[in-house]
C-alpha cells in the first residue's frame, strides 16, 4: 500500500514540473494509443503487398541496431553520470534518438512483415515487443526530467530497467525469427542444457507408419515449416500438419489430390532456382530431386495421410514387408572372425545395420564344405539371414542344423547332394523367403511339407524331378519354376 | 634425399659454386647452406608443427599420424566404410556394353508415324540448337530415315520390339526399358567414358571399381570385377575399347577390372611353363613378396600392396579360372538356350554364359564389351547381323539367369553410349541409309536385381529426337544402379584432389525411383 501509495505521490509531483507538461504527456498518450491500434487498423493478412514497401521493409534488420544500441547506452550514462554530470546531459538527448529509431525501426519492420505476408506467433510476439518498447522508452523521456530535478527517486531507473528486459525479450523474438528458435541453443553445451532443463530438440519420430509420416512430412520440417510453421507463417501457408497443408494459404489449396501438375506447392519447389516465386525462397537449401520425386508420387496417389506405401517408390533400407531383424550380435565379432580364419567360409553382413543380419558364404571353400563346416556355424544361426550353400559338400544331414537358423529368409542348396527328404525340418523356418533347390534330386512329392510355408515365394527347381510340375501344384503363390 | 634402390645412375652431387652462374646467385646459394640458416628454420618449422598439434582439428592430426605411421593406413580401407548402407536388392550386376551407340529407333523405340515422313527433314524446332558432330554438321539436309524394321508387340506388358530381336521379345516381361537415358557427350570417348566413369575425361574409377571397392569381393579365388571382350566382327564400324574403361583411376588399382581374353588362354601364361611345377612356382612368388615388402617398407607406396595382392590373386586364379572357363559339365540345356555358337570362346554368346558362370561363383560386377554398333552407314546391312549376335544371348542370359534362381539378386545391365539419329548421314536410299551419334535420348535396359520389371520408363518425341518426360540422365542411371546394389551415390565417396569423388560427379544426381521395384 506504501508503494501505491509512493507512486501516485510521485505522480503528483510530476506533473506540476513544467508548464508544457499537460501537452506533452496529451501527445504522447496520442503516440501510444496510435502505435497500439497500428495492428489492428493495418492487420497483418498474411498476404503479400507492394513490392516498394517490402523494399522499405528489408530495412528493418539494419536499422533496428541503432535504437538498440541507443537504449543500452542510457543506463551506462546515467550511471556514469554520478561522476561526470555532462554524461548525465548526453543520457536525456541519447534517449530521445532512441525514441526517434524505435519509431524508424518500428515503421519499417511492420512494413516488412505486413508487405512480406508474415504472420505467426513469434511475429505477432516480436511486433507487440516492438511497440510495447516504443511506448516505454517514450514514457521514460517523459519521466525523465523529473527525475533529474529529483522530484522522483525509484521510478525512473524503474522503468529504465523494464525497458532493457523488454529489449532483450522482443530483440530475441526477432532473433529467432531470422535465425529460427533453436539458434542460441542448438551448439549449448549439454551439461547447461541440462542445467537450464531446455529440451533437446530431437527429431520427432513419426506419428503413424504412413508415407506421409514417415517421409513426406519431415522433408517439411526441414526446408519449409521454418517460415510456414507455427512460429512464422509466410503467406498464410502451414505446413506442420496435415490439415493445415490440405487447407492451404492465401492463394487457396497447394495440394491437388491426384494432380501433381496442378499442386501450386509442387510447381513452386520445381521452378527454376533464380525464379522470384521459387520455393524455398532466398536462398534456402532447395528440396533435392529425391524429395520431389517423393512429394509428386505422393500428390499423385491420391495425397493420402494414411496411405502407407506408394507404387513406384522405394526407399533405401524399406522393404515391401518389413524384415524381421536379428538379434545385436556385435559381442560375437572376434569369434566370427576366428571362425571365418579357420575354415574360409565367411559371415559376410547384409548391410551396415546390424539387425539386417549375416549371409552365410561359403563360395572359396564349396568343395570342402560339409556338414561339419557347417554345424560349427551353428551358434551364429539366429544371426544368419541367408545361406549360401550351393555347390558345398552337405547332405541331408545339414537339414537338422539349419532348421536352427530361425531367422533364415533365403537357403541356397543347387547343385548339392540333398535330396529333399529332409525337407519338413525347414517348415518351421518361418521367414524363408526363398529356396534354391536347382540341380537336386528333389522330386515332387517331396515338395508337399513346404506348403505350409506361408512366406516362401520363390522356389527353384531347375533340373530337377520335380521341375515339370513347377510349384503351382504346390499351391505357392506367385510360383513358377523361375518366380 | 635417397635414392631409389633401383636407380644406377650414381651422379656426383653439383658443385653450385663452381657453375657458370651471376655472382649474387652464388651468394645466395652460399647464404642458404650456412648452419645458422639450417638451425634457424628447422626451430620454425618445428615451433610451426608444435603449434599445428596443439591446435590442428582431431581429423587432421589423426590424418596426419596415419599418414606418417604408414603410407597404405592414410587410404581409407574398404573395411571402413561399413557398406552395403541398406540391404540391397542385388548382390552383383552384369553389365552388356552396347560399344557405339546402337540405333534406338531401329531396336526399341517405335515411331510407326515416321513412315509417313521418309525423306523429309527433320524440323528445325526439334533440332533446335543442338551441335551435330563433324560428320553431319556439313550436311545441307537431315532427310528422316523411317526403321527398315517393323516392330511386333510383346509380353503381357504389350512392349514393342524390333523384329530384329525376336529372343528379346520373349523377356520383355522382365525388362525394365528406359527410352529417356541422355547424356552429355556427342562422340565416341567421351561418351564411353561418361557412362562408365561419369566422367568425360580419363582418370575416373569406373562403376565396377567403385563397387568393388565399396563391396569388396565375394570369391576370394577370383577378381572382384571381371570384363569381358566380344570378338571384333570385321564386317562391323568397331570403335576402340581401352582398358580405362575398366581403370580404378584413382582408387588402388586392385579394384581395377581384370579383362580376359577373347582368343586363346583366357588369362595369358595362366598354367606353369613346362619345368616349373606349382611348388617352384609357390616359392617365386614367396620371394617377389619378400622383395615387395622391402620395396614398400623402404618407399611406402600403398600401390606396392596392389601388387602383391594381384600376385597372390593370379596364383589363385590358376586353380580357379580353368574351373570358371571349363564348360563341359553344362548340360544340354545349356546349349539349346544359348545357341551352339557360345561353345566358342569370344562370342557374345560365350561371354555371356561366362557371366553366368562368374554370377553363381560370386564374381561381384561383371561387364561385357560387345562392339560394332557405330552404324553410320549401311544400317540395314550392318544391323541383322549386330542383332542376331547380341538377341538370343541376352535372352539366353536373362532365361538362365532367371531359371537358376539367380536374377533376383542379380541386376543386369544393356546399354551403349548414347543413341543414333532419326536422320540419315549420308545418302537415304529406300532401303539403306546411315545414322549419326545421337545423345539426347538412347534406349537402355535393366532386369532383376531390384528393377522393376515388365515396364517402359520415359518417352520421347515423335522422332525420337527429344525426351518428353521422365528424362534418365547418366548420373541418375548410375545413382539406381548403386542403390539396387545397396549404395548411396552420396555417400560412396573418395577424397582425392580436394574433392569428395563420386561416381555420379559434382552435379546433383537422384536414384529413379519409377525404375525400381
Amino acid at each position: 500500500m506504501k508503494l501505491l501509495e509512493s507512486a501516485v505521490g510521485s505522480f503528483e509531483r510530476l506533473l506540476p514540473q513544467r508548464k508544457s507538461a499537460p501537452a506533452s504527456w496529451f501527445a504522447a498518450l496520442m503516440v501510444a494509443a496510435a502505435l497500439l491500434l497500428l495492428p489492428f487498423t493495418l492487420r497483418l493478412d498474411g498476404k503479400p503487398h507492394a513490392d516498394w514497401l517490402q523494399f522499405l521493409g528489408r530495412f528493418h534488420p539494419l536499422v533496428v541496431h541503432v535504437p538498440i544500441g541507443l537504449i543500452v547506452l542510457v543506463p551506462l550514462l546515467e550511471f556514469a553520470g554520478d561522476a561526470r554530470p555532462s554524461l548525465r546531459e548526453a543520457a536525456g538527448f541519447v534517449l530521445g534518438l532512441a525514441f526517434v529509431g524505435c519509431l524508424a525501426a518500428l515503421t519499417l519492420g511492420y512494413l516488412l512483415s505486413y508487405a512480406g505476408g508474415d504472420s505467426g506467433t513469434d511475429v505477432t510476439r516480436h511486433m507487440w515487443g516492438g511497440i510495447g518498447l516504443t511506448i516505454s522508452v517514450l514514457a521514460c523521456m517523459l519521466v525523465r526530467p523529473a527525475w533529474t530535478s529529483g522530484s522522483v527517486q525509484r521510478l525512473y531507473p524503474a522503468m529504465l530497467t523494464c525497458t532493457l528486459l523488454l529489449l532483450a525479450w522482443t530483440a530475441h523474438q526477432g532473433g529467432s525469427l531470422t535465425h529460427g528458435r533453436n539458434y542460441l541453443t542448438d551448439y549449448m553445451p549439454a551439461l547447461l542444457k541440462r542445467a537450464l532443463t531446455i529440451g533437446v530438440v530431437q527429431a520427432k519420430a513419426p506419428a503413424s507408419n504412413s508415407f506421409y509420416a514417415r517421409h513426406i512430412d519431415p522433408i517439411f520440417l526441414r526446408k519449409c515449416v521454418e517460415c510456414h510453421g507455427e512460429s512464422k507463417t509466410k503467406g498464410d501457408l502451414r505446413l506442420d500438419s496435415y490439415a493445415l497443408l490440405m487447407e492451404g494459404g492465401k492463394d487457396g489449396p497447394v495440394i491437388v489430390s491426384g494432380h501433381s501438375a496442378a499442386s501450386l506447392l509442387l510447381k513452386r519447389v520445381t521452378l527454376p532456382p533464380k525464379h522470384k516465386r521459387f520455393m524455398p525462397a532466398e536462398g534456402k537449401p532447395p528440396l533435392t530431386a529425391e524429395e520431389i520425386a517423393w512429394i509428386k508420387a505422393w500428390i499423385e496417389q491420391g495425397a493420402s495421410p494414411t496411405a502407407i506405401r506408394l507404387a513406384g517408390i522405394h526407399i533405401g533400407g524399406e522393404d515391401d514387408e518389413p524384415l524381421q531383424p536379428v538379434g545385436d550380435y556385435s559381442k560375437l565379432i572376434p569369434g566370427i572372425l576366428a571362425l571365418e580364419n579357420g575354415q574360409g567360409a565367411k559371415l559376410l553382413p547384409v548391410s551396415n545395420k546390424l539387425s539386417d543380419g549375416l549371409i552365410l558364404n561359403t563360395v572359396d571353400v564349396a568343395a570342402s564344405f560339409g556338414d561339419a563346416q557347417l554345424a560349427r556355424f551353428e551358434k551364429y544361426a539366429p544371426y544368419i539371414v541367408e545361406a549360401e550353400l550351393g555347390r558345398t559338400a552337405v547332405t541331408d544331414a545339414c537339414f537338422n542344423t539349419l532348421a536352427t537358423f530361425t531367422h533364415l529368409r533365403a537357403l541356397h542348396l543347387e547343385g548339392t547332394r540333398v535330396t529333399g527328404a529332409g525337407l519338413r525340418t525347414l517348415a518351421g523356418l518361418s521367414q524363408l523367403r526363398y529356396l534354391n533347390l536347382s540341380n537336386t534330386k528333389v522330386t515332387q512329392a517331396q515338395l508337399a511339407p513346404l506348403r505350409s510355408m506361408k512366406k516362401l515365394r520363390h522356389l527353384y527347381l531347375y533340373n530337377t524331378p520335380a521341375q515339370p510340375a513347377s510349384i503351382a501344384d504346390a499351391g505357392q503363390p506367385e510360383g513358377s519354376n523361375a518366380r | 634425399m635417397k635414392q631409389h634402390p633401383l636407380c644406377t645412375d650414381c651422379e656426383q652431387a653439383l658443385d653450385v659454386l663452381a657453375l657458370p652462374v651471376p655472382a649474387e646467385l652464388k651468394r645466395e646459394w652460399a647464404e642458404l647452406e650456412t648452419r645458422r640458416r639450417f638451425l634457424g628454420r628447422t626451430g620454425k618449422v618445428l615451433g610451426w608443427a608444435a603449434l599445428a598439434s596443439l591446435i590442428g582439428d582431431k581429423s587432421l592430426s589423426v590424418e596426419a599420424h596415419a599418414a606418417s605411421d604408414a603410407g597404405a593406413s592414410a587410404i581409407p580401407s574398404r573395411a571402413d566404410l561399413k557398406l552395403p548402407y541398406f540391404a540391397p536388392k542385388a548382390k552383383r550386376a552384369i553389365y552388356l556394353f552396347m560399344s557405339g551407340g546402337p540405333p534406338q529407333i531401329d531396336m526399341w523405340d517405335y515411331k510407326p508415324n515416321l513412315a509417313a515422313l521418309f525423306n523429309q527433314d527433320v524440323p528445325e524446332s526439334v533440332r533446335g540448337t543442338q551441335q551435330l558432330t563433324g560428320m553431319t554438321a556439313g550436311q545441307a539436309r537431315f532427310p528422316i530415315a523411317p526403321s527398315h524394321w517393323s516392330f511386333n508387340r510383346y509380353g503381357k506388358s504389350g512392349t514393342w520390339v524390333s523384329d530384329l530381336m525376336p529372343y528379346t521379345g520373349r523377356i520383355v516381361d522382365d525388362l525394365t526399358i528406359i527410352k529417356s537415358t541422355n547424356t552429355d557427350a556427342i562422340n565416341h570417348e567421351p561418351a564411353i567414358m561418361l557412362m562408365n566413369t561419369g566422367n568425360m575425361n580419363a582418370g575416373k574409377p569406373c562403376l565396377g571399381s567403385w563397387l568393388a571397392y565399396g563391396l569388396g569381393s565375394m570369391n576370394d579365388n577370383l577378381p572382384t570385377f571381371m570384363v569381358l571382350q566380344t570378338q571384333l566382327n570385321p564386317k562391323e564400324n568397331n570403335q576402340p575399347v581401352s582398358s580405362r574403361l575398366w581403370s580404378s583411376g584413382f582408387l588402388s588399382s586392385e579394384y581395377a577390372g581384370v579383362g580376359l581374353r577373347s582368343s586363346g588362354d583366357l588369362v595369358l601364361y595362366l598354367s606353369n611353363p613346362d619345368g616349373v611345377d606349382g611348388e617352384v612356382r609357390r616359392k617365386m612368388l614367396d620371394a617377389v613378396r619378400e622383395l615387395n615388402q622391402q620395396t614398400y617398407e623402404e618407399l611406402g607406396d600403398p600401390e606396392t600392396h596392389a601388387r602383391i595382392a594381384q600376385y597372390e590373386m593370379a596364383y589363385r586364379m590358376q586353380t580357379s579360372v580353368p574351373e570358371l572357363a571349363d564348360l563341359s559339365r553344362e548340360p544340354k540345356s545349356t546349349w539349346e538356350l544359348y545357341g551352339e555358337e557360345a561353345k566358342r570362346s569370344g562370342t557374345f554368346a560365350y561371354n555371356c554364359l561366362m557371366a553366368r558362370r562368374m554370377a553363381e561363383r560370386g564374381v561381384r560386377f561383371t561387364q561385357v564389351y560387345k562392339r560394332g554398333w557405330d552404324v553410320h552407314g549401311d544400317v540395314t546391312g550392318v544391323l541383322p547381323q549386330l542383332c542376331q549376335e547380341t538377341d538370343r544371348a541376352c535372352y539366353a542370359l536373362i532365361t538362365d539367369l532367371k531359371q537358376r534362381g539367380l536374377l533376383e539378386d542379380t541386376l543386369v545391365i544393356w546399354a551403349g553410349e548414347f543413341g543414333r539419329t532419326v536422320y540419315s548421314q549420308g545418302g537415304l536410299t529406300a532401303d539403306n541409309y546411315g545414322r549419326d551419334h545421337h545423345p539426347r535420348c538412347f534406349t537402355t535396359w535393366m532386369a532383376g536385381g531390384g528393377s522393376r520389371p515388365g515396364i517402359t520408363y520415359g518417352v520421347t518425341d515423335d522422332y525420337s529426337y527429344n525426351v518428353v518426360s521422365d528424362p534418365v540422365p547418366v548420373r541418375d542411371f548410375n545413382a539406381t544402379i548403386l542403390h539396387c546394389l545397396g549404395i548411396d551415390h552420396n555417400k560412396l565417396t573418395y577424397k582425392f584432389q580436394g574433392l569428395d569423388q563420386k561416381l555420379t560427379g559434382p552435379s546433383p544426381a537422384s536414384v529413379v525411383q519409377g525404375l525400381l521395384a
